[in-house]
């Protein structure tokens, strides 16, 4: 989505929450948690507005089951909260991609491993978001680089979910979710207009078989309580929901929770390509990669190297899993200076690696709880190239 | 206008976070660009806690202060003060409140350093501590100039309650009257 003509002032966290109101969410469940609260508090104040609900559950655990509860049936639900949060949530994050029940998770990123550093800024958790829990499936993971985009990547982020009947995640950060100041947002008209209901089958009860679909494609869950009965389980499951052991039933299954997101990564791929148009693969020019907060400060950096005489652009993901994986190599075949900035050691790096095949890409990694400043990465930028 | 940075620091819990939120808000509405960060440690209250104010005509994107590019800072805790003063440039201005911060006669060679009781000009003038943001604001604007005070004062009020308009009005005024008399000192 594009950004908009409907300025508002505001802070990442409360866009966040305006955006899930916008997109149709009509539940919320959660356990407050620094730096995320104010999502939470804000949802309070928007979902009764609008006859919908936000509960306050006794811990991250129940705030992530309700949240799946209230997607069983049928309504567009969201929780949010932090690294230490996502951790607690781990368990049910993989039954609702095993049951396939669709659900947004905003995850406002602080310092980590365990309760970390609870006000302070991070990008920790990517590696996370990929697998929080045990085994196969892939993560929809969307990352938001600016205060718009607190917005229009959770409003992405329930329609994605809706499409491919899973949790969805979304990464912002300390710096982002406080940071407060001008976002230009697309209008309410819009946002509904985009929306895209999830699928539901229509026909007979007893001919209802939700797990029954394409080996492409999501299972079709209609809303629990209006006549169509399955089985809901993390199990390995038949066509109507049951638990089985049968071997094909059984391959089936995984391999479509892998290929409903991966045959259709391009629904998925979102990317800024910043000052990146007039790099033409000569000598001296580079290529940042970073995504988030950090990208705030790379841009900064760019303009200041531009003026320097050094030709640098910056690719940033928004989607970050499933990788954009062929528009990374695209320019990491052509440029040969490749720095990744991150707020954390490698933790995309290391996919950079993969996907571009180089192993000579330079890191600029900062892990104090502190954002990486413009200055950092033009020193870095003419110290290793 | 080139870009203006503006630091205030305090400890948790003082409210130095809505001057913030008010010039930030006051810039957009002229139609440039104002963002405001806050930083503050996991300490409920006391914990040093600074809010970095970035206004521009043109796009920002990195939303904290650099290092030596702070053109003022308010400061009305000491260990606030300590850990953040360095970010000003050399010559800036600092404003304190003397009776909880004390700067060293270095610093007073290094920058600009004014001394104004914000804390009890609210508690004492105003009659009501939580205005001391709003005072702090106005000798801001009164000191740097970012902002014509029409735009900031109306700003100010919509992001307060009706009741305490005549308050946070009062400590607009006496801010500025402060920051005058200081600064021609």
């Amino acid at each position: 989505m594009a950004s908009g003509t409907r300025e508002v002032v505001s802070s990442g966290n409360e866009l966040a929450a305006l955006a899930a109101r916008d997109a149709g969410c009509r539940f919320f469940a959660g356990y407050p948690i620094t730096p995320s609260s104010e999502i939470m508090h804000e949802m309070s104040d928007l979902m009764p507005e609008v006859g919908g609900v936000c509960i306050q559950m006794e811990d991250e655990i129940a705030g992530v089951a309700a949240a799946i509860g209230a997607g069983m049936a049928g309504v567009r639900t969201m929780t949010a909260t932090s690294g230490p949060g996502i951790s607690l949530k781990a368990e049910n994050l993989g039954l609702a991609q095993m049951a396939e029940v669709p659900l947004v998770v905003v995850n406002v990123m602080r310092g980590g491993p365990s309760t970390g550093l609870p006000t302070r800024v991070s990008q920790g958790d990517v590696r996370q978001a990929k697998n929080p829990s045990h085994g196969d499936y892939r993560s929809i993971t969307l990352c938001a680089g600016n205060l718009g985009e607190c917005y229009t990547e959770v409003v992405r982020a329930f329609n994605l979910a809706d499409r491919f009947m899973q949790p969805v995640f979304v990464l912002t950060d300390e710096t982002i979710g406080h940071m407060h100041g001008k976002a230009m947002l697309p209008t309410e008209e819009e946002v509904r207009n985009g929306i895209v209901p999830r699928k539901t089958f229509d026909g007979a009860p007893e001919d209802y078989r939700p797990y029954e679909c394409a080996p492409d494609q999501p299972a079709v869950l209609n809303p629990m309580f209006k006549g169509y009965r399955y089985h809901f389980t993390g199990l390995h499951h038949d066509s109507k929901g049951f638990p089985t052991e049968e071997i094909e039933t059984c391959r089936k299954l995984i391999q479509r929770l892998e290929d409903k997101v991966m045959m259709h990564r391009d629904e998925i791929e979102l990317n800024e390509e910043f000052m990146l148009d007039d790099l033409t693969g000569e000598e001296g020019e580079v290529l940042i990669i970073a995504y988030g907060s950090v990208s705030l400060a790379a841009k900064e950096a760019i303009r200041h190297l531009r003026a320097q005489g050094i030709k640098a652009g910056l690719f940033r993901p928004i989607t970050l899993w499933p990788s954009p994986a062929e528009s990374i190599k695209k320019y990491t075949d052509k440029i040969k200076n490749v720095l990744c900035v991150e707020l954390n050691i490698r933790q995309y790096t290391e996919e950079v690696e993969r996907v571009s095949g180089r192993l000579d890409i330079q890191g600029l990694y900062k892990v104090n709880g502190r954002a990486i400043s413009p200055y950092e990465i033009v020193n870095k930028v003419k110290e290793v190239f | 206008m080139a870009r203006q940075i503006m630091r205030f620091t305090g400890v948790g819990g003082q409210g130095v976070l809505l001057a913030g939120e008010i010039f930030a808000a006051a810039k957009i509405k002229k139609g440039g660009y104002g963002l405001k960060t806050a930083t503050y440690t996991s300490q409920v209250r006391g914990g040093p806690t600074v809010v970095d104010i970035t206004l521009d005509d043109d796009e920002i994107f990195y939303p904290y202060a650099n290092d030596g590019e702070i053109d003022f800072m308010l400061s009305v805790a000491q260990k606030s003060y300590d850990l953040f003063k360095n970010g000003v440039s050399e010559g800036g201005t600092i404003v304190v409140d003397p009776y909880l911060v004390h700067p060293t006669e270095a610093d007073r060679k290094k920058w600009k350093i004014i001394e104004i009781p914000i804390i009890t000009i609210a508690k004492e003038e105003v009659g009501n501590v939580i205005t001391q943001s709003v005072v702090a604001l106005a000798i801001a604007n009164t000191l740097l100039k970012p902002l014509d005070k029409e735009t900031l004062v109306s700003t100010m009020l919509s992001k307060v309650p009706a009741k305490v308009h005549e308050a946070n009005k009062k400590a607009y005024e006496l801010g500025e009257k402060y920051a005058n008399e200081a600064s021609s000192k």
